[in-house]
């Protein structure tokens, strides 16, 4: 076990594309934890989905090996956080395993929403905050502006801040030692029962789930009996190390203050919750560590395979991310129209599109979505009280009492001349105004009440559009509100087509429906036939659109015999409409789904 | 590949000679042609197809050819005596039969009379005579190298040389055309009395120069462009002439038997670059490129740019692809014993046509498509696949 003041437990946390994962990618080569020709670019973002996007989607840490200008040899260690809304929890949770966050912001873009949001996270965990000015190399770099910048609206002091470029390799070594020197030693007493606090896990096909943790109080080694203490599960410690960028590396035991992790042959991600606190059978820890939250899924959607005869390949394929996400939960549904499917429950719409990607490019599966939703709050007449996250669960109208909606508290952050592009998209997303401040003479943060399902959809595509990309959002759960719903039906050639239904306030029902119809009718091909398109609410068509009959597909001429071409052709066609959808006599393609999700004014 | 294939069935076999040289080049045309006369290269194309041709022909010691099909590109603008010469060495190599339909393609400003004279003194007995349009200016926006007058001209000359199977080709859904302008074009040429009618509508086909300006040339709408297809049926019904397949017309008796093979699945061979065939179970076709196809006859090596060997699975498939494009459409019975395949959901979906007018079945249980069914062939048939690979 490593000497508790030769330990460093800390994160970096930043704004999207700000240069997090570029920096702890030179902090691993500094410390020749990976030679460089081994490098892979962010290498801590080891799913391809995390390399394209430039997120990092799950939690990962990794121990480094630093010899300090000071002579001594110090274990770092760099506990990477996912870096979006959608997983603030994660975040926090992460952050609760550290005692100091490496804060990285962009030289010339300067402070920005989640720069402030994360800022705000690590000072409630009581960390040690450490500016550092990155990509200073850039000709639009402003390092002087921005650590007033920083000084001036989050309080912390930035004077002395690293200027640095993550990506041409300078500085870096500054970063390090700033490390050593600021970031606390963990303290905790490595007698006292085991406190070991899970800030991630993933399943292994060999060893169960490896337990990413911290140990915050006494040790933990092979053969222990432990318990988690918010899932009650028991199991006996088969081995438990620490992580090198190149894999698992055993020790004999982990001690407080220690970062590693734990295999005993755990089956289920779900018995291993992050913010849970791990603890000894014999002699267990009075309580456990404070923060612990059952994650909710704040979105839900169908998830349905495009051909119907892959559903078990789609079972078989949640069922192995879920083994790896403990956030996403799922259960079996079924629609008229689409089959069998399953209702899926993500964090936020990234994570939502997340486990989309892949299961598309993992799995290989061809899926349809039915649009999202929240979960809405619904009192009967009868006084009965239910949670709806699927439209066709939702209560005739006339039998319910009271409908509320969950809303979020918002902050919106942006360059001052967009405050009125900004204050017009809230308001048409049913914002309510709560106040406006000058973080500095240009720059300004908007705080807004807004229904979540009014920012689930393209809220953050509509403010990136409206403010040149500027603008940035963060938002939290603040509880349930009454509110005028109403479910919306829509039919083709007459038939409703209940994966096509869905909830929304009612004032907007009319314009929405308008423009679905409008969509699908872009959206579907036109048939041998004309296909009404209608919009209905209790029966009532308020939209309707007509998809002309298809009047004229023929090859006039196939020259010198040349069938091969005419097969092509007609062999597209024909992929094409296996991968449609038919509802009653109408072919609908997947995309068709997809259009009636984005439905901002373009 | 074996060495020769039997043919124990006695099937006759269709040949085609790409003819790829052009005067002009037309403004919607995406068929390999080009706009030399250099008698050198004129010359080793004719050398490369004799010598294809004398190579193949072994291969097939027991096929009759009963149909040979000079296409292009412009046959008669390359010229009498290289058809002469192709047409010679195809006898030398294959058994042709004495009856067979040997047609080439001709544009009304290159049939000269000595080009008549010569090609039907060597047993060509059928012209394909592209008119396309009665209208100058349409005819000139086109690229087209003729007039009206010079068609008309060229007819009359044709029948001169008692050519007694004359078919011409027609266009509709032309820039800046109407039904009324295409009605008049029908009537016109109906005065020259052909045996038989080919009406294309107009595709524009990405990589022509059309393609790029299509937006801005007044081209036809579908509405109108299905309803040009639907009066060309009705006027050529009038005066006599079956409908034999989607854009093909003819006098009792004059179908282009070349033309069926290919929808009937008959093999045909074709020789010259970016021709097509269907022979012993394989659909192939020469690279698209003359001077590939020169080199490689010449010194041995690849002619080939496509190679399918097409399973009875694809060629069910095939039979209801191509047949559905003839008014004579697919038998059930045929179907079922050649391809072991159940015919139920397949006229369960064509009864549904048949509700909407696209589709016939005969009082022999045959089916086939109605004009309106042709006009959506397309989407009909790729219905049909789906059908066909869930069963």
């Amino acid at each position: 076990m490593t000497d508790l003041s030769k330990i460093r437990n800390f994160s970096i946390i930043a704004h999207i594309d700000h240069g997090k994962s570029t920096l702890a990618d030179r902090l691993l080569e500094e410390c020749s934890a990976i030679d460089k020709r081994e490098m892979e670019d962010q290498i801590l973002d080891s799913m391809d989905l995390e390399r394209e996007r430039g997120i990092t989607i799950k939690a990962t840490a990794v121990q480094l090996n630093y010899q300090a200008d000071d002579g001594e040899t110090y274990a770092l260690n760099l506990i990477d956080t996912p870096g979006h809304v959608d997983f603030n929890y994660e975040v926090s949770r992460s952050l609760a395993a550290c005692e100091g966050a490496v804060l990285v912001v962009d030289a010339s873009q300067g402070v920005e929403a989640q720069t402030l949001a994360n800022t705000f996270l690590a000072t409630d965990a009581g960390l040690e905050v450490l500016p550092v000015i990155n990509k200073i190399d850039l000709p639009s770099a402003r390092p002087a502006e921005v650590k007033r910048e920083i000084e001036d609206i989050i309080c912390v002091p930035a004077e002395d801040a690293p200027e640095i470029s993550a990506k041409n390799g300078i500085n870096i070594h500054s970063v390090l030692e700033m490390i050593v020197r600021d970031v606390p030693a963990p303290k905790g007493d490595r007698n006292a029962p085991l406190q070991a606090l899970i800030f991630d896990s993933q399943y292994d096909a060999y060893r169960g789930v490896i337990v990413y943790t911290r140990i915050k109080e006494g040790i933990v080694q092979a053969g222990m009996d432990i318990k988690m203490m918010a899932t009650g599960a028991t199991y006996k410690v088969v081995e438990v190390g620490t992580m090198s960028p190149k894999g698992l590396t055993p020790r004999d035991a982990l001690g407080a203050g220690e970062v590693g992790y734990i295999t005993a042959s755990i089956k289920t991600v779900s018995d291993t919750q992050v913010g849970d606190t791990i603890t000894g059978v014999e002699n267990p820890a009075a309580e456990p560590l404070p923060g612990y939250r059952q994650v909710q899924p704040m979105v839900y959607s169908g998830v349905y395979p495009a051909d119907g005869a892959k559903y078990q390949d789609l079972r078989e394929a949640l069922e192995k991310l879920k083994l790896n996400d403990a956030s996403f939960v799922y259960e079996l549904e079924s629609s008229i129209a689409l089959g069998f499917g399953f209702r899926c429950g993500f964090l936020g719409l990234l994570h939502m599109e997340i486990i989309q990607e892949r299961l598309e490019r993992e799995y290989n599966l061809d899926l349809i979505t039915t649009a999202p939703n929240v979960s809405y709050r619904v009192t009967t007449l009868d006084g009965t009280v239910k949670m709806v996250d699927n439209p066709l669960d939702y209560p005739d109208p006339m039998e319910i009492q009271l409908a509320e909606e969950p809303f979020v508290k918002v902050n919106l952050m942006a360059p001052q001349e967009y405050v009125g592009n900004i204050m017009d998209l809230a308001t048409s997303r049913r914002g309510e105004f709560k106040d406006m401040v000058y973080l500095d003479a240009n720059r300004v943060e908007l705080h807004y009440d807004m229904p979540l399902n009014e920012i689930i959809y393209d809220f953050f595509d509509a403010l990136k559009s409206r403010t040149r990309g500027y603008g940035s959002l963060d938002y939290e759960l603040i509880g349930y509100r009454p509110s005028k719903l109403v479910k919306l039906d829509i039919l083709l050639n007459g038939d409703i087509v209940d994966a096509l239904s869905f909830i929304l306030f009612a004032d907007n029902a009319y314009p929405r429906a308008r423009k679905i119809c409008e969509r699908l009718k872009e959206n579907i091909p036109r048939a041998q036939f004309e296909i009404p398109v209608q919009a209905a609410i209790g029966g009532k068509i308020i939209a309707r659109e007509t998809i002309k009959a298809l009047r004229k597909d023929v090859l006039a001429k196939c020259y010198g015999g040349d069938i091969t071409r005419k097969k092509k052709l007609l062999e597209k066609q024909k992929e094409g409409k296996k991968r449609m959808r038919t509802f009653g006599t109408v072919s609908v393609p997947s995309e068709a789904f997809m259009a009636v999700l984005k439905l901002d004014d373009d | 590949m074996p060495l020769f294939f039997n043919n124990k069935n006695r099937t006759p076999l269709g040949i085609y000679i790409h003819v790829p040289f052009c005067r002009s080049k037309c403004q919607y045309c995406d068929f390999y042609s080009l706009t030399t006369k250099e008698d050198k290269v004129l010359d080793r194309y004719q050398d490369a197809v004799c010598a294809h041709i004398k190579e193949t022909g072994p291969l097939a010691p027991d096929y009759v050819v009963d149909t040979i099909y000079f296409g292009g590109g412009t046959p008669s603008f390359f010229g009498a005596d290289g058809m002469a010469a192709i047409l010679n060495t195809i006898r030398k190599s294959f058994k042709v039969s004495s009856t067979a339909e040997i047609t080439f393609e001709a544009n009304p400003d290159s049939v000269s009379d000595r080009l008549l004279r010569r090609l039907r003194s060597e047993g060509f007995n059928r012209v394909s005579l592209g008119i396309q349009c009665d209208n100058d200016e349409i005819l000139k926006k086109l690229g087209r190298p003729h007039n009206y007058a010079q068609a008309v001209s060229a007819v009359q000359r044709i029948r001169k040389f008692k050519f007694k199977n004359l078919s011409v080709d027609l266009m509709f859904g032309l820039p800046g055309q109407s039904l009324q302008d295409w009605e008049k074009t029908l009537k016109n040429v109906l005065k020259l009395q052909p045996e038989h009618i080919s009406c294309y509508g107009l595709t524009v086909e990405e990589g022509t120069p059309l393609y790029e300006y299509r937006e801005y040339c007044n081209l036809a709408d579908e509405d109108t462009q299905a309803d040009m297809y639907l009066s060309a049926v009705e006027i050529l019904r009038q005066h006599g002439y079956r409908q034999y397949e989607i854009s093909n017309f003819c006098k009792k008796g004059n179908v282009s038997r070349h033309n069926l093979k290919y929808w009937n699945g008959e093999p045909y061979l074709g020789f010259g670059p970016n021709a097509s065939s269907d022979f012993g179970g394989r659909r192939f076709t020469i690279v698209r490129d003359l001077k590939k196809y020169i080199e490689g006859i010449r010194h041995g090596g690849q002619v080939l740019q496509e190679v399918q060997t097409i399973a009875t699975r694809e060629r069910a498939g095939e039979y209801l692809s191509l047949r559905l494009r003839t008014a004579s459409g697919i038998d059930p019975k045929a179907y079922e014993r050649q391809f072991l395949l159940p015919f139920g959901p397949l006229e369960k979906c064509l009864q549904e046509c048949k509700e909407r007018g696209l589709a016939t079945k005969t009082f022999d249980g045959r089916w086939h498509l109605t004009p309106n069914g042709f006009l959506l062939s397309n989407s009909i048939i790729s219905d049909l696949l789906v059908i066909q690979d869930k069963n």
